[in-house]
């Protein structure tokens, strides 16, 4: 009887070690893409942004012949693949040739000696068309290292089935003071919060510094997350709450949770205020809305000030690894800075491309997904052109995450749901937590 | 066995009543996202789950069926190593550490208690520490990207030394004296006379192995370097980033995940009905 | 590691800074947060799943594997989509699972997910229970095939109903059993992440799903403070070396515990 199991046990186990050998000899040494080639090896944490340097890829090929790159692109989770990065760069192996570094990871490459290329040469011949406050962030000591995807510029996306109903004209709406007075509109006539704001991230906090020329951290690196603009800024975020009660907390706490989306497909909200690259999440996660939303610049904060603001991003970097540098360089270059390039950043992932002198380009008036969505669609890019000149760059450091972290989970709920400290003690109380740390 | 009366019946029934609730509670998120899997993608993010959602309708398995298309097939690559790596290591490392555990629990000898501390020392030391150094073995080893280097540093598992141990103290010393009476070796012993004896124990680990193995996530995903060898809880992280998430690919690949390991677990969970019989031995 | 500085390209040492670093307020708070849960998952993940084990090992044949099926399987489902069905479940608006079940008992929706600190240490217990009741109840149902029926059925012979044997006979028996339950999930406990990550993937409201490990995450990997996360990592360790020992020395394990 006991004799039987261990046998049956043991027969099935070594059954299945056969069969996984038979698989793992079998499985081994199969390599993809195009013959022939140097390899390029390049690690993203975003899927789709595979398909665009695959299709780049195709193109350089085609341009150049007797350059010819095989490319491997792997993406990988998020954290993962920034966690393996800074593994690879330490021990100085198993770095890919090229990968996409997300911001607010950016600072924790550029403590000590940044491991990847400059890439100076490629950039400034054109830095006249390019967005530069976007190339500074991935900038140490003169040398830029990071090319971005996107420009990120901050828009508000109104519903325009609920301003309708309140009788509200959202080119009436130049300032936040005006935003407020149409709210509370919308509120009395539809019963709806006229915006959301996050609890959980920085979404609805960083954006608006922003406009107003402040930030996290000045130019030399310095913490200035406590300063008066930042406080009187999360002062107005707390009075749209709970003074003017035309906001509520963001379901879910923040505009990328599964909740959120929800929420505002049935409806919920008269507007929300994100960056360009939000769009994709309307058309992806919020079907109801097609016909129904209308991009505009966002208000602003004085008749001077500036409308947009620039947010979110990922520096693509060659490492120092890479087995050929120029040739990645090169191709890097030819997929993040070229015309065809920057068109592509718009068609296929729905991006505002950092070569604004693309976005007059009768490519980008074309119609496809996202001009289908909104209204208007295909005069986006003339909303967004209004507001090229009014973006400050961001500042980075290697305190950025950390006080991102400190935002995300102690400021922005403690002043807004919580309601246990001032905006003045929070943003204090957080600014010396980091201030510690560093 | 025992005579069936009237009390036990009823206390039999409501013992089944209990457990079913309990297990219809359990099985609820579940549902939700069997319900999710086979739907479009959206509809989660537009509906979010309420009673309504809960009712089966409007379902289809388009995308159970594109998953093996999708990104050039790669779940299909996933799945395969997955299921490689659960099955070696699994096998592997219990036997291993049913040796050792067994060698703990059975055995006096000099030391003992000291190389029981290292193995719970080591089942304290959290993976993450270890990482680095690892990291560069397996490089120096030139096993970056295949499966034994996931394999390997899990050959010896000190938590299923340690449950093994516990297994093996609770062991029968007669069998031992018994066994060496009539002249049967030590390896003899353990594999004729006791590993039958340990059967639920192993049926245990082969169960929890299996499952550690199917959802570990940081080791495999620091040694596979392409998509084709990944396993499935590495890929479907990848689908979840902070610029948006591909929620299709996502919740039917997660419903596909959950069925080869259900299939372990019903095979080796007959081990429980262990054949320890009353009163095998007199003493 | 934990004496050095490591940033890419530069290691340099720099002695004992590091620890004195970890004094400060988000250290403490992630230590309470694992040993509040710690303890929590201990007091349910303990007596549930044994009382769940002993019910089912006395229930013959198809039936048992049947309802042992259901409780496992939650163990079986990977991380992330159990994030997302249970963030939705417990989502604020009133039409949302769990907030319609509140109402029914005449109660008000609730914000689950940004309620502070007991609400999330509560949803943080619970899908620990839910995720690892199926994991338990297997060990202890390894651990009650040990118990030889001869045992119980003198126990009836001299009258002793189904309280007195669970009592006298079946939790005494499964003692090394239960060790090594209590035991791993001491690790467990203090070494928990993913329960929290399920819930909020970035900032958890006031820091109420931050532990130990989350810490070291944040620390050593978000902010590339790797000497740093070291430390972390190394003040872990002493402290579940010393629960875990500390109980361990309790109930007699380095004994040979012979029944």
């Amino acid at each position: 009887m006991f004799f039987a199991f261990a046998k049956r046990f043991f027969f099935l186990m070594s059954l299945a070690l056969v069969l996984v050998f038979s698989v793992v000899a079998g499985g081994q040494g199969e390599s993809e893409g195009v013959k022939g080639g140097t390899e390029l090896e390049l690690w993203t944490f975003q899927e789709t942004h595979i398909e665009f340097y695959e299709q780049m890829a195709k193109l350089w090929n085609e341009e150049y012949p007797d350059r010819q790159i095989e490319l491997v692109a792997t993406a990988y989770p998020y954290d993962e693949m920034h966690n393996q990065l800074l593994v690879a760069l330490q021990s100085g192996v198993g770095a890919p040739d090229i990968v996409d570094v997300e911001i607010a990871r950016f600072p924790n490459y550029l403590k000590g000696v940044p491991q990847f290329a400059a890439m100076n040469d490629k950039v400034e011949p054109i830095m006249d068309e390019l967005v530069k406050g976007r190339f500074e962030i991935y900038a140490k000591d003169g040398k830029y290292y990071g090319l971005p995807f996107h420009v990120g510029a901050l828009v508000m996306y109104y519903n325009m089935d609920i301003l309708n109903k309140a009788g509200v004209d959202p080119d009436t709406i130049e300032t936040w003071d005006d935003y407020v007075e149409a709210g509370k509109k919308v509120k009395a006539a539809t019963g709806k919060p006229m915006t959301t704001i996050e609890v959980t991230e920085q979404w609805s906090f960083w954006p608006l510094i922003s406009q107003r020329g402040s930030d996290f951290v000045d130019e030399n690196g310095k913490i200035i997350l406590d300063n008066d603009i930042n406080i009187d800024t999360l002062q107005f975020l707390y009075d749209m709450m709970h003074t003017y009660n035309i906001a509520i907390p963001t379901p879910g706490g923040f505009c990328h949770s599964e909740e959120y989306y929800g929420f505002m497909n049935n409806g919920g909200a008269a507007s929300i205020a994100m960056p360009f690259w939000y769009m994709n999440r309307f058309t992806d996660y919020m079907p109801d809305l097609k016909g129904k939303i209308l991009i505009r610049p966002c208000p602003r904060f004085t008749p001077t000030g500036h409308r947009s603001a620039g947010m979110g991003g990922t520096g693509t970097v060659v490492t120092n690894q890479a087995d050929d540098i120029e040739l990645a360089k090169d191709f890097l270059a030819f997929a993040k800075l070229s015309k065809e390039g920057n068109i592509l950043l718009w068609k296929l992932l729905g991006f505002d491309p950092p070569r604004w002198s693309v976005w007059e380009d009768p490519a980008l008036h074309e119609k496809n997904k996202f001009t289908d969505y909104y209204i208007n669609g295909t005069k986006i890019f003339d909303e967004v052109l209004k507001v090229k000149d009014e973006i400050y760059p961001v500042h980075m450091s290697p305190a950025v995450p950390d006080i991102i972290n400190v935002i995300q989970s102690e400021v922005m709920y403690q002043v807004l749901e919580d309601q246990s400290k001032t905006p003045r003690e929070a943003l204090v109380d957080a600014a010396n937590q980091v201030r510690a740390m560093y | 066995m025992r005579t069936v009366g009237k009390k036990s019946k009823v206390i039999g029934f409501g013992t089944v009543g209990i457990l079913t609730v309990t297990g219809l509670v359990f099985l609820f998120p579940v549902y939700a996202l069997v319900l999710a899997a086979f739907r479009p993608g959206q509809e989660l993010m537009r509906f979010g789950i309420t009673l309504k959602t809960l009712i089966p309708e409007g379902l289809s398995a388009e995308n159970i069926l594109g998953l093996f298309t999708a990104r050039k097939g790669a779940y299909g690559f996933w799945l395969r190593n997955s299921i490689v790596i659960m099955v070696l290591r699994t096998g592997l490392s219990v036997l291993f550490s049913a040796f050792v555990g067994y060698g703990l629990g059975m055995y006096e000898f000099k030391g003992r208690s000291f190389f029981l501390s290292l193995v719970l020392f080591l089942m304290v030391v959290p993976i993450q520490i270890l990482i680095l150094p690892l990291y560069r073995m397996i490089i120096s080893l030139r096993l970056i990207n295949t499966v034994w280097g996931v394999i390997l540093p899990f050959v010896v598992y000190p938590f299923a030394i340690f449950f093994f141990r516990q297994y093996a103290v609770t062991l029968p010393r007669a069998f031992l004296d018994a066994g060496r009476i009539d002249g049967v070796s030590e390896i003899g012993i353990f594999f004729r006379i006791m590993m039958p004896l340990m059967i639920p124990a192993f049926g245990a680990m082969i169960i929890l192995v299996s499952l550690q193995s199917w959802n570990d996530f940081l080791w495999p995903l620091i040694v596979m370097r392409t998509e084709k060898m990944f396993t499935i809880p590495i890929g479907l992280n990848s689908l979840l980033t902070p610029y948006g998430n591909n929620y299709d690919m996502l919740l039917s690949g997660a419903f596909v995940a959950t069925v080869p390991i259900i299939i372990v677990f019903l095979l080796f969970q007959r081990f429980f009905i262990s054949g320890l019989s009353a009163g095998s031995i007199k003493g | 590691m934990s004496f050095q500085e490591i940033v890419p390209g530069q290691v340099r040492f720099i002695g004992g800074t590091n620890y004195k670093r970890l004094l400060n307020p988000q250290f403490f708070t992630a230590v309470k947060n694992s040993l509040t849960y710690m303890f929590w998952t201990i007091v349910v993940l303990i007596p549930v799943p044994m009382i769940l084990a002993v019910l089912l090992n006395s229930i013959p044949g198809k039936k048992s594997y049947l309802l042992r099926g259901m409780l496992f399987i939650p163990a079986l489902m990977s991380v992330v989509v159990v994030g997302t069905i249970f963030r939705l479940l417990f989502a604020s608006s009133d039409m949302a699972l769990v907030n319609r079940f509140v109402g029914l008992f005449g109660g008000e929706p609730q914000a689950w997910l940004l309620a502070g600190s007991w609400k999330s240490m509560f949803l943080l217990v619970l899908i620990a229970t839910w995720r690892w009741t199926g994991i338990n109840i297997v060990y202890f149902l390894s651990g009650l095939q040990q118990i030889p029926h001869d045992l119980y059925e003198s126990a009836e012979i001299d009258g002793a109903g189904p309280v007195q044997k669970l009592f006298r006979i079946t939790i005494p028996l499964l003692k090394p059993t239960t060790v090594f339950v209590t035991a791993i999930s001491i690790f467990g406990g203090l070494a928990m992440f993913e329960e929290s990550y399920i819930l909020w993937s970035a900032g958890s409201p006031d820091n109420s799903g931050l532990t130990i490990v989350r810490y070291i995450y944040r620390r050593g990997f978000e902010a590339a403070d790797m000497g740093f996360g070291s430390a972390v990592g190394i003040a872990l360790l002493f402290l579940v070396l010393l629960v875990s020992f500390t109980f361990l020395k309790i109930t007699g394990f380095f004994k040979q515990e012979r029944v």
